[in-house]
């Protein structure tokens, strides 16, 4: 297993109440596996992917990357373990609006040296090769969706994890951008897709159903 | 980075580079005008801060019922300040007000007599001789007010001159101010006595010293004399000038520091706005120390170009002030005034800073999970 977590909990407290959101989780993600987490909304499927990229740490229970325990890293350790790792996709993308396409992509390796090449090699890959000069409001959501792709993957992720990949587009570009993730992932990355679109479960290898916090 | 994400929202950005101009334009250019001040006043009065006036005691009534005081110097009086002022060239001084009859027209003005006139006086026009013999010299004010020139004639109580020189405006702290008057050979007033005597010094300090020495030779008994030295006063003038230049730079820091509130506003304006990015950056494992150098890089280019829009202002009108007050607009380059421009300059980046830092830090600390959260 590239990334799992272990009977994982997740709980909040709010005043008197405690929301127990993840309860008991047990998941996984090999090398080269598509894995997608299907479930209706608020069913704990963003707090999950949360745990998974270490923004968020459970309440119990373990979460492992690469086989190692990181669940007590500090702030910083696990920064630089998102950054060596791990690679995020979200339903609205993010990106800067004053920075162009190649300068998104490059976004997360300017504090590290640059990507040396590496985002335009990405661009083109994501066939936005003619785009990459171009700010984010020149380009469409697909598009958009492919550049943050393209950011997703140019710190070499061994994992990628996609929020809602498809929550903002239409159906042909849906394809579009889940056929690329796949492409993705025949390279060896890991992919967790959490998604309540059913066309994903077409592209994965795998999927795991959420209910109230529980696979069922 | 910095740059683009400033240029992102530019107005507001300038806006607020606009509240740094400002505040470094008062900082810098109050600063500058006070200097300035002081610049225009030691030109003028600085070279009689080596003079000592010596005048009669004044008192009115002896209060042991003696004679009254005299208002007059005497010859033995003058030996005395000689005899303690040794070293210090010592001018006693007559003066008389007299009738000045010139063209068609008279004044009644105040004539004064000094040997070495020009070891106190510069002309304007014509010359100061060192004996006055058979010519007299012309008060600024008066030549200005009766258009009177060197070489022409005038009458002083009946007695005919010839205008040698006009004198330069001499500044009001000189012990002896002959601007509105006219200076006669000695030996024309018919007063026998001397109304003050001029030690002049080689400097301010030898000045305090002899000036010392006159009052403990010649006042051990009664006070026959009263000495004023030029330096105390100005240094008077001068202790006044440097408060009301702090109290101006005071005002100028104000406005400075509402400019680093309206960067505070404009700093946590933009982190909320972006709130999404930073976490996203966040995300992708980008360090909270680079989100927070990326910020305060922000605050500090803000502070920046605005301090240097704000120091080229000031240079230029500090160059006026200088060119009005002091006819030379490159006095402003002068090292205390630079001094000023840096001060303003180093507040506007310091004050950016520290109002750029408490946004920076709230964004950098967001947890990227509650960033995102949409």
């Amino acid at each position: 297993m590239i990334l799992e977590l272990e009977d994982a909990v997740k709980r909040y407290d709010s005043g008197e109440e405690t929301l127990t959101v993840i309860d008991g989780v047990d998941f996984g993600v090999e090398r080269g596996e598509f894995v997608t987490v299907m479930g209706p909304s608020g069913c704990g499927k963003t707090t999950m992917l949360n745990m998974l990229g270490l923004l968020d740490e459970p309440s119990e229970g373990t979460v492992r990357l690469k086989g190692e325990d990181v669940t007590g890293l500090d702030e910083r350790e696990r920064t630089r373990a998102r950054k060596e790792s791990i690679g995020f996709v979200f339903q609205y993308f993010y990106l800067i609006p004053s920075l162009t396409a190649e300068e998104n992509v490059e976004a997360p390796t300017v504090f590290s040296g640059g990507s040396g090449g590496r985002a335009a090699e990405l661009l083109e890959k994501v066939g936005l090769g003619d785009r990459k000069d171009h700010k984010p409001n020149e380009l469409s959501g697909g598009q958009k969706q492919r550049v943050a792709l393209a950011r997703a993957l140019v710190n070499e992720p061994d994992v990628l994890l996609a929020d809602e990949p498809t929550g903002n587009l239409d159906k042909g570009t849906s394809k579009r951008a889940l056929e690329q993730i796949r492409s993705v992932c025949d390279e060896g990355v890991g992919v967790v897709a959490v998604t309540h679109d059913e066309r994903v479960k077409e592209y994965s290898d795998r999927d795991v159903q959420l209910d109230d916090g529980v696979v069922v | 980075m910095a740059r683009r994400n400033i240029m992102r929202n530019s107005l507001r950005s300038a806006l607020a580079c606009f509240g740094i101009v400002i505040g470094v334009v008062a900082i810098a250019s109050l600063g500058i005008l006070g200097f300035t001040l002081q610049a225009g006043f030691m030109d003028n009065m600085g070279d009689v801060a080596n003079q000592i006036e010596v005048t009669p005691a004044s008192g009115g009534d002896d209060p042991m019922g003696g004679t009254p005081t005299e208002d007059t110097l005497s010859d033995r009086d003058v030996r005395d300040v000689r005899q303690a002022a040794v070293g210090a060239s010592v001018l006693p001084v007559k003066e008389e007000v007299v009738e000045i009859e010139y063209g068609t027209s008279s004044v009644t003005r105040t004539a004064y007599s000094v040997p070495e006139p020009d070891a106190l006086f510069d002309a304007e026009e014509g010359r100061v001789p060192a004996q006055m013999s058979s010519g007299v010299l012309v008060g600024s004010t008066l030549a200005e007010t009766t258009e009177v020139n060197v070489g022409s004639a005038v009458t002083v109580d009946n007695s005919s001159y010839r205008i040698v020189g006009i004198l330069e405006e001499e500044p009001w702290t000189a012990p002896l101010n002959p601007n509105f008057g006219i200076i006669v050979p000695e030996g024309e007033l018919r007063d026998e006595e001397y109304s003050s005597v001029i030690v002049e010094d080689e400097s301010a300090e030898a000045a305090n010293s002899t000036a010392q020495r006159i009052d403990e030779s010649m006042n051990r008994r009664d006070d026959v004399v009263e000495v004023q030295e030029s330096s105390e006063m100005i240094e008077n003038i001068q202790e006044q000038q440097r408060l009301l230049n702090l109290f101006l730079i005071g005002v100028g820091s104000i406005s400075l520091f509402v400019a680093g509130v309206s960067i505070l506003n404009v700093m946590l304006m933009s982190t909320v706005e972006r709130r999404e990015e930073i976490g996203v950056l966040r995300a992708v494992g980008v360090q909270r120390t680079s989100v927070l150098k990326i910020l305060l890089a922000e605050a500090a280019l803000l502070g920046f170009v605005g301090g240097a829009v704000g120091v080229a202002f000031s240079i230029l009108i500090g160059g006026v002030i200088n060119h009005f007050m002091l006819e030379d607009a490159l006095m402003v380059f002068r090292p205390a005034n630079l001094r000023y421009l840096l001060t303003a300059m180093g507040f506007a980046v310091g004050i950016s800073l520290l109002s750029g830092a408490y946004p920076a830090w709230k964004a950098a600390n967001k947890r990227p999970v509650e960033a995102l959260r949409g």
